[in-house]
């Protein structure tokens, strides 16, 4: 029997949901991004007049751009300024994460009414297995792979119907071809790959296209002539484990031959939770003293919130500042017990926040939770003493 | 100009045994850099990161033609001399922003900062107490206690270590809240009462420096600071202003019942038992009875282990959980072939001694398993 394991993404998913708020933007350039601020104005005549990215001014990053708009250059995760250069016109709508979530939400519904279970991998990625689904396995006409593939062409319609965006799949034996696969023929592709084709359609890829290969490892492969996936695979083995260590180097070959046997992680038991901000200018704990204490609270409510909805109770705080000069502080502390309470996050955050180093102003606050608990496993333990330990008599 | 010539061994050591504080990522960034004063035949090494600091001097092993001092990234300095090969002669220059790091056909320019901007802790003035004691008699007492420290715990003077002079005797005491190691020493001629807990960080540089050797080690305990010397090492410490709770209120005294273990067979059971101990929890049931001694674990997926030992025991039975951790961290930590194992009930605290003194004791709280 063969595996079949399906790779899903979201087409452009930010910038899709914001075109199905605001249609008339459809076919235009729109970067989503920069907070919230500069919402569409409603007019009098009540149509929307939109900020443009030349008006933009601050350091936000750009969270997704519309197709039209990656034919500029401007891409996610780029500064905004610097988008604003590549594509003044383009549209900058407003990040609305609540809305985002709630679609992401609608779609891995609709795909679990077609599969009992997904691998969750963030707001628009998963992947799901469909090799023991009826006709997974049939050939249609002269598609030995027609069965998976209108398993697969169902689900994206599903996924249509509930959310009216579209999403790309890719279909492979594995999690890493899937991956590389579903982004071939964005949007709403659909990609089928077996180990017979990858040597025509994987290894004329860029190297940096395997999920695992960062810029650091790209910028190394690419000193050492090995640009594309095929050189990777046709790279001595031996040579990239002395190069790259035992454990990534011998990865390395086998990704570049679609080799991967992870199995798909069904329930993700997250190790930590945070929560972080920028600011919109660097601040100083003394001279801003208010405007950072409310933020800091805020942060710790939200993270509090997080802790609820998951259901996780947390032993530890911690806290993390980005200075001026991108140094990064992080202090820790562990609490004397487990909590979601955003007050107690609250306090024990604000002793880590004393022992850190206070002189310069900084650039980002991140709040941290854990060494999580479920919160049901750990009311069963006596008050005052969790994980059933007692503490000496003092 | 040039510095100094040195052998690689004699730069390296004392580098080595101040590095070891130095913060990977410090907000000041001149503390990542180590302090080298050159006089003579002399060589100052100093390192800080303002809670702790440690200076080696050495005599002998250069000759400068003129006194100079710079900071320079210690990490740095050290990788670079550990991979040169050994015995290598190296020297070094300085010009106004670098340092350049000559050894056979190899050259390393290095930036450096002003040594005048180097922090420095010194000892302030005021009455010292001051005790004196061998490297080797101190390094194992540390041995003995230091693992019981909490970590990073808001009751922040358990993070470090008790030191309690008076009545001839010296006591250290450490706790996690959980479990309590105690160790004390005889100091003749020591009277007087003082109090101070020495930061982990501190402790556990100590352990790691002092040496098995009868050379002693000179302290100064101050109001706020202490100051340990020993060898060619000088470590300056602040020390950790709190108050340590009141240990000997939670020593047991009269704990009922009594048995011997052996260790060579004691700790190899649990090292077994601990394997399928349940990850977060790592709890292991002690079942006594009257000639046995049970563990029993068990983890989340139901899978379960069983040891029986042999103990010379006859009273009362008694099943009681410890966090099986706890109880490796002292086996691991005695010398010695037989300790002493005395119990009251599942809720109260395990006594663990060493059977003929009362210089060591270990007590640990239960869990429920």
């Amino acid at each position: 029997m063969r595996r079949w394991i399906a790779h899903l993404d979201m087409d452009a998913f930010f910038a899709s949901v914001e075109l199905l708020r605001y249609p008339e933007l459809r076919g235009q350039p729109v970067v989503v991004g920069g907070g919230s601020r500069h919402p569409p104005l409603v007019q009098p005549d009540g149509t929307r007049r939109f900020a443009r990215l030349r008006d933009y001014a601050g350091r936000g990053v750009a969270t997704t751009a519309t197709y039209e708009a990656r034919a500029f250059g401007v891409h996610s995760g780029i500064g905004l300024m610097k988008a604003a250069a590549l594509a003044p016109d383009a549209v900058l709508l407003p990040t609305d994460f609540d809305e985002y979530k709630r679609m992401s939400r609608l779609f891995k519904q609709a795909v679990l009414e077609h599969v009992a279970q997904i691998d969750d991998r963030g707001i628009d990625e998963i992947y799901f297995e469909l090799t023991d689904l009826p006709g997974a396995q049939d050939a249609v006409g002269d598609d030995p792979h027609g069965g998976v593939r209108a398993i697969a062409a169902r689900i994206q319609q599903a996924v249509q119907a509930a959310t009216g965006l579209s999403c790309s799949i890719g279909l492979s034996p594995n999690k890493l071809l899937s991956k590389i696969c579903s982004d071939l023929e964005k949007p709403r592709g659909l990609t089928v790959i077996t180990e017979a084709d990858i040597a025509a359609r994987i290894w004329p890829l860029p190297a940096k296209r395997i999920n695992g290969i960062g810029p650091k490892a790209n910028a190394k492969l690419d000193s050492l002539g090995l640009r594309t996936i095929g050189d990777l695979a046709a790279a001595d083995p031996q040579g990239l484990i002395e190069r790259f260590g035992r454990s990534y180097g011998s990865w390395l070959t086998e990704a570049a031959h679609g080799r991967d046997d992870r199995p798909l992680s069904y329930s993700r038991d997250p190790k930590s939770i945070s929560r972080e901000t920028t600011f919109e200018r660097d601040l100083h704990a003394k001279h801003d003293r208010e405007e950072l204490g409310a933020l800091f609270t805020r942060l710790c409510e939200r993270l509090a919130d997080d802790l609820k909805r998951k259901g996780v109770v947390a032993k530890s705080v911690g806290v993390k500042l980005r200075q001026d000069d991108f140094r990064i502080v992080t202090r820790e502390l562990t609490m004397d017990r487990y909590t979601a309470d955003a007050a107690v996050i609250r306090r024990h955050a604000g002793l880590c926040l004393k022992r850190m180093p206070l002189e310069r102003r900084f650039r980002l606050l991140g709040v941290r939770a854990g060494h999580l608990l479920a919160a049901d496993q750990a009311a069963e333990m006596p008050a005052g003493q969790e994980e059933g330990q007692l503490a000496l008599p003092f | 100009m040039l510095l100094m010539k040195i052998e690689r061994e004699q730069l390296l050591r004392p580098l080595q045994s101040v590095s070891g504080i130095v913060e990977k990522r410090h907000t000041l960034p001149i503390l990542s850099n180590v302090l080298i004063d050159i006089e003579g035949d002399a060589l100052t090494l100093l390192a800080t990161d303002i809670e702790i600091q440690i200076r080696t001097r050495s005599t002998g092993s250069i000759s400068a033609a003129q006194p100079a001092s710079l900071t320079v990234a210690a990490r740095k300095l050290q990788d670079i001399l550990r991979a040169l090969p050994e015995g290598q002669e190296v020297s070094l220059d300085a010009d106004e922003r670098k340092l350049t790091v000559r050894a056979g056909k190899s050259r390393f320019t290095l930036q450096t900062l002003p040594a005048q901007d180097y922090p420095r802790m010194q000892l302030a003035d005021g009455e010292t107490t001051k005790i004196s004691l061998s490297q080797k008699t101190l390094k194992r007492l540390l041995s003995l206690v230091q693992y019981s420290m909490a970590q990073q715990d808001i009751r922040y003077y358990l993070n470090g270590l008790l030191l309690s002079v008076g009545d001839e005797e010296m006591r250290l005491v450490a706790t996690d809240g959980h479990r309590l190691a105690f160790v004390s020493e005889p100091l003749p001629g020591v009277t007087g009462k003082l109090d101070v807990i020495l930061p982990r960080k501190t402790v556990l540089e100590l352990a790691r420096q002092l040496a098995d050797i009868d050379d002693p080690v000179d302290i100064e305990l101050g109001a706020n600071q202490a100051r340990l010397r020993f060898g060619s090492v000088e470590l300056i410490t602040k020390l950790i202003d709190g108050k340590f709770p009141d240990y000997e209120r939670v020593i047991p005294k009269d704990h009922p019942k009594e048995l011997l273990l052996q260790r060579a067979t004691f700790l190899p059971a649990l090292q077994r038992a601990a394997i399928l101990t349940n990850e977060k929890f790592k709890g292991v049931r002690v079942v006594l009875s009257a000639g046995t001694l049970k563990l029993i674990s068990s983890n989340a997926e139901q899978e379960e282990a069983v040891e029986e030992l042999e103990v010379d025991y006859s009273g009362e039975g008694l099943d009681i959980g410890f966090n099986v951790s706890y109880l490796l961290d002292v086996l691991n930590n005695v010398s010695g072939d037989t300790l002493s194992l005395r119990l009251n009930d599942g809720n109260s605290s395990a006594l663990i001694t060493l059977p003929g003194t009362d210089a060591f004791k270990y007590v640990v709280m239960p869990m429920r398993v």
